[in-house]
């Protein structure tokens, strides 16, 4: 089940808003977890059984390691994860690129990837290892821990939350007007961005199909605010479910469109994910406190594996290697070239940011260069058609949505307001605003074709 | 306070419409949108099942028009769209735009219009007539159009006599809300026909019959409010005493099916709409001549008018009827053959049987 759906918008949360709130305070998160599982059941019913295995093998694993404290136990649980992982999402990968490498014909395994592993399972992992290094005691209370592994706000497309950051709330949490109000504001721009923006986006990427070098110029910067909208709608929505229920999940985005560098960039795209590498992986490997030689390895493996998360094709891997070798680069001398500079820094960045995404949605290494021998006018392509004029014509005020709405204009504008003495009306556009945004979402989704959430893939 | 109001609101909001969508009586059939509609899905253990329930409850939604009211308003009001889902407006006229000309479709056409000409004799006599879709006369250049220019030289390479009508048809001879051509307006098409298949045009006089609900196919997919317009359809004498014989529906003998004009689509008032093949035979003829017309749905409201200029015409509709299906109803001679098609199906044409 995805967030944006009428089954979910006005049957799934109603009822379960019905019987949470309903029944006493020790009986919630059996509510939750029960629900949960019903949430990923009805989007992947084939695979309930292995999200409730990674529970109960991560929580018993989590007690054996604090118990024993033996890093075989650690390595163990780490395996089953990881190889849990590989098998699902990348074994048909690898049969190809055997395949081609040897010239052999070895069958694919009949399998899809279930929903959100790649989620579940790094929450599982960073869990472990924590309860391994003494962070924290392993959850002991096994209700309490299947409901932090599958709650269904993160369960498939994240914000990657660690145990650490919801486990008193796991216990003990209050839901008040105001923090519930809370997740309805981020429950409700999520869906806006998700339905009237990412979707709207992709429709428009969609229809470009007759090349120009305007096109292709257009087409990665499009699929950026897209994936943008999409994701970080995402993760408004599950914070924002998250605190409907009294929990506190860390931020995932923090406007990385309006980023001074790639370094800066990862610091607010996929919050979740890049600390997630940064403490299981690079930080273990060493981190920057090694030789320059090894420090370079050390990125370079990072974002080999963040590259490689996102998706079992090539593309990804480059997409993480080409990240890998930016950050190098700024680390190396390029930042501080970038600091002085006013303007520059930004237009590099989003340079840099939108041909990423060129690599990220392109399906082989041949669509990329034809893409790039379009851009630099290498084709036979005309520099602009009918096609792209249209489109941008219809789509004008769209983009132009969704490029103040990728900054904190509007946000900073209403802070600003609120200082004044037209607070009022802010106040009481407020809740009118909400309710509108509910509509049209509604009315977006009565008329759209089923929209499934990008992230989804990874 | 107004934390509170903002929840409150939100819970309403949900649990109004849940509840709504609960009691609310299910409908088996949408007339604004033409179709059927989804109906609850039995509970299968699949993945699927999460999609057809969407699907349900997304069809069954409350006020379900008024939100695609509410969209389509929104698309080309507030957010300025030229188009909302490929349907745009323009001087009252509801058009879907047809883009990018499908060259192997064109191509499909081209070789089942051969085949089809490999049925007839040497006597038989053929004609191809394009009928260019609404798009062509929108009058702008702004919106996507098919490349007319390459669709009309593919079709000429079929070498048969093509008798172009672009430049005798307007945008007013189209419904403003539906894909198709106003019978009312074409006499002149008729009087065109007369010059290339050779027989003597009459200013013959009709009785007008009108019916003022007609909302057509755009107007179900535009999601927008507006006025219905009126279908017209023309009867005397000659159509009146016409013997039909409907293929697929013996029980109607009349060329025009008036029990259409309250259904989904009342267009299908001009002879059945959808039917597969079509004798209809005119005793009042000065002649003999026959014509046999090969055909899409433009042709239903043009060929009435023609029942005066020959003793029998046979309609097929090759979407809906193969060769070997008709092959014993029909011995092709000495007839006239005209192939009518529109651009629409032209660049969509893989429904069409050999």
């Amino acid at each position: 089940m995805i967030f944006s759906s009428a089954v979910f918008i006005y049957y799934f949360l109603p009822i379960l808003f019905l019987c949470y709130f309903l029944v006493p305070k020790k009986l919630k998160n059996f509510v939750l977890l029960l629900f949960s599982l019903l949430f990923y059941t009805l989007g992947e019913p084939e695979y309930i059984l292995v999200l409730l295995l990674s529970c109960l093998i991560n929580y018993f694993f989590g007690l054996l390691i604090e118990k024993k404290g033996k890093k075989r136990y650690l390595i163990i649980a780490i395996l089953y994860n990881t190889l849990q992982l590989i098998f699902f999402k990348y074994t048909n990968f690898f049969i190809d690129n055997i395949n081609l490498l040897f010239n052999i014909n070895a069958q694919k395994i009949p399998i899809k990837m279930p929903i959100g592993i790649s989620f579940f399972t790094f929450q599982a992992l960073g869990y472990v290892i924590d309860v391994y290094r003494k962070r924290y005691k392993a959850e002991r209370n096994l209700l309490n821990f299947m409901t932090y592994l599958s709650m269904f706000p993160q369960l498939i497309a994240g914000p990657i939350v660690r145990y650490s950051d919801i486990s008193k709330e796991l216990k003990e949490r209050k839901v008040t007007f105001d923090t519930f109000a809370m997740g309805i504001r981020r429950f409700i721009f999520g869906l806006a961005k998700k339905v009237l923006l990412a979707n709207t986006l992709g429709e428009l990427l969609k229809y470009l199909v007759s090349s120009s070098v305007l096109t292709s110029i257009l087409k990665p910067i499009i699929f950026t605010f897209q994936i943008y909208f999409d994701f970080s709608g995402y993760s408004d929505m599950a914070i924002g479910l998250g605190r409907m229920f009294g929990f506190t999940f860390l931020e995932n985005f923090n406007y990385p469109l309006i980023a001074s560098s790639i370094t800066d960039f990862w610091r607010r795209w996929h919050i979740s994910l890049s600390s997630w590498f940064r403490d299981y992986i690079y930080i273990p490997l060493g981190g920057n406190r090694v030789k320059k030689i090894r420090w370079i390895f050390n990125i370079m493996v990072v974002w080999f594996l963040t590259g490689f998360w996102h998706g079992a094709s090539w593309n990804f891997i480059l997409w993480g290697l080409y990240f890998g070798a930016i950050l190098i680069t700024e680390k190396l001398f390029l930042a501080k070239y970038l600091e002085k500079t006013k303007v520059l820094k930004y237009i590099y960045t989003l340079i840099i940011i939108f041909f990423s995404f060129l690599i990220f949605s392109s399906n082989s290494l041949g669509d990329i260069t034809s893409e790039l021998k379009i851009i630099f006018g290498l084709s036979k392509a005309p520099l602009i058609n009918k096609e792209i004029i249209y489109y941008l014509r219809s789509y004008l005020v769209i983009i132009i949505i969704s490029v103040i709405g990728s900054t904190p204009i509007i946000k900073k504008i209403i802070i600003k307001i609120k200082e004044t003495k037209f607070k009022k009306i802010i106040d009481i556009m407020e809740p009118i605003t909400y309710i509108m945004l509910l509509v049209l979402i509604t009315a977006f989704l009565i008329d759209e074709s089923f929209n499934p959430f990008l992230y989804f893939r990874f | 306070m107004k934390n509170k109001i903002i929840t409150l609101s939100f819970l309403l909001y949900i649990f109004l419409f849940a509840f709504l969508g609960i009691i609310i009586k299910d409908k088996e059939i949408s007339y604004e949108e033409r179709r059927t509609l989804s109906l609850f899905p039995q509970f299968r253990y699949d993945s699927t099942y999460i999609n057809k329930l969407e699907k349900y409850v997304l069809e069954q939604f409350p006020f379900r028009n008024t939100f695609r009211n509410i969209k389509g308003n929104f698309s080309y009001k507030v957010l300025n769209k030229l188009d909302n889902n490929n349907i745009y407006l323009k001087d009252n006229y509801i058009y879907k735009m047809e883009y990018r000309v499908n060259e192997k479709s064109i191509d499909y056409f081209v070789k089942n219009i051969n085949k089809l000409r490999s049925l007839l004799t040497e006597n038989n006599k053929t004609y191809i007539m394009i009928i260019p879709d609404k798009n062509y006369y929108n009058g702008e250049d702004l919106f996507l159009n098919i490349d007319y220019d390459y669709l009309y030289e593919e079709i000429n390479k079929l070498n048969i006599s093509n008798i172009d009508i672009r430049n005798i048809l307007t945008k007013e001879d189209y419904y403003e809300t539906d894909t198709h051509w106003r019978q009312e307006s074409l006499d002149k098409v008729v009087k065109e026909l007369s010059k290339e298949l050779n027989f003597s045009y009459q200013n013959v006089s009709y009785e007008k019959h009108s019916y003022n609900n007609f909302y057509g196919v755009y107007y179900s997919e535009a999601g927008i409010k507006r006025k219905p317009e009126t279908l017209t359809f023309l009867t005397n004498e000659v159509i009146n005493k016409a013997k039909v014989n409907y293929l697929e529906n013996s029980q109607l003998q009349t060329v025009y099916n008036i029990n259409k004009l309250g259904g989904f689509d009342p267009y299908e008032v001009y002879l059945d709409g959808a039917s597969a093949y079509i004798e209809i035979t005119n005793d009042m003829a000065q002649n003999n001549r026959e014509l046999v017309v090969f055909r899409d749905s433009f042709a239903s409201s043009l060929t009435p008018l023609l029942i005066n200029y020959y003793h029998k015409i046979t309609l097929i509709d090759n979407r809906y009827i193969s060769s070997n299906d008709y092959k014993n109803l029909i011995n092709f001679d000495n007839q006239d053959v005209l192939f009518i098609y529109s651009t629409l199906v032209i660049n969509s044409s893989y429904s069409l049987k050999g």
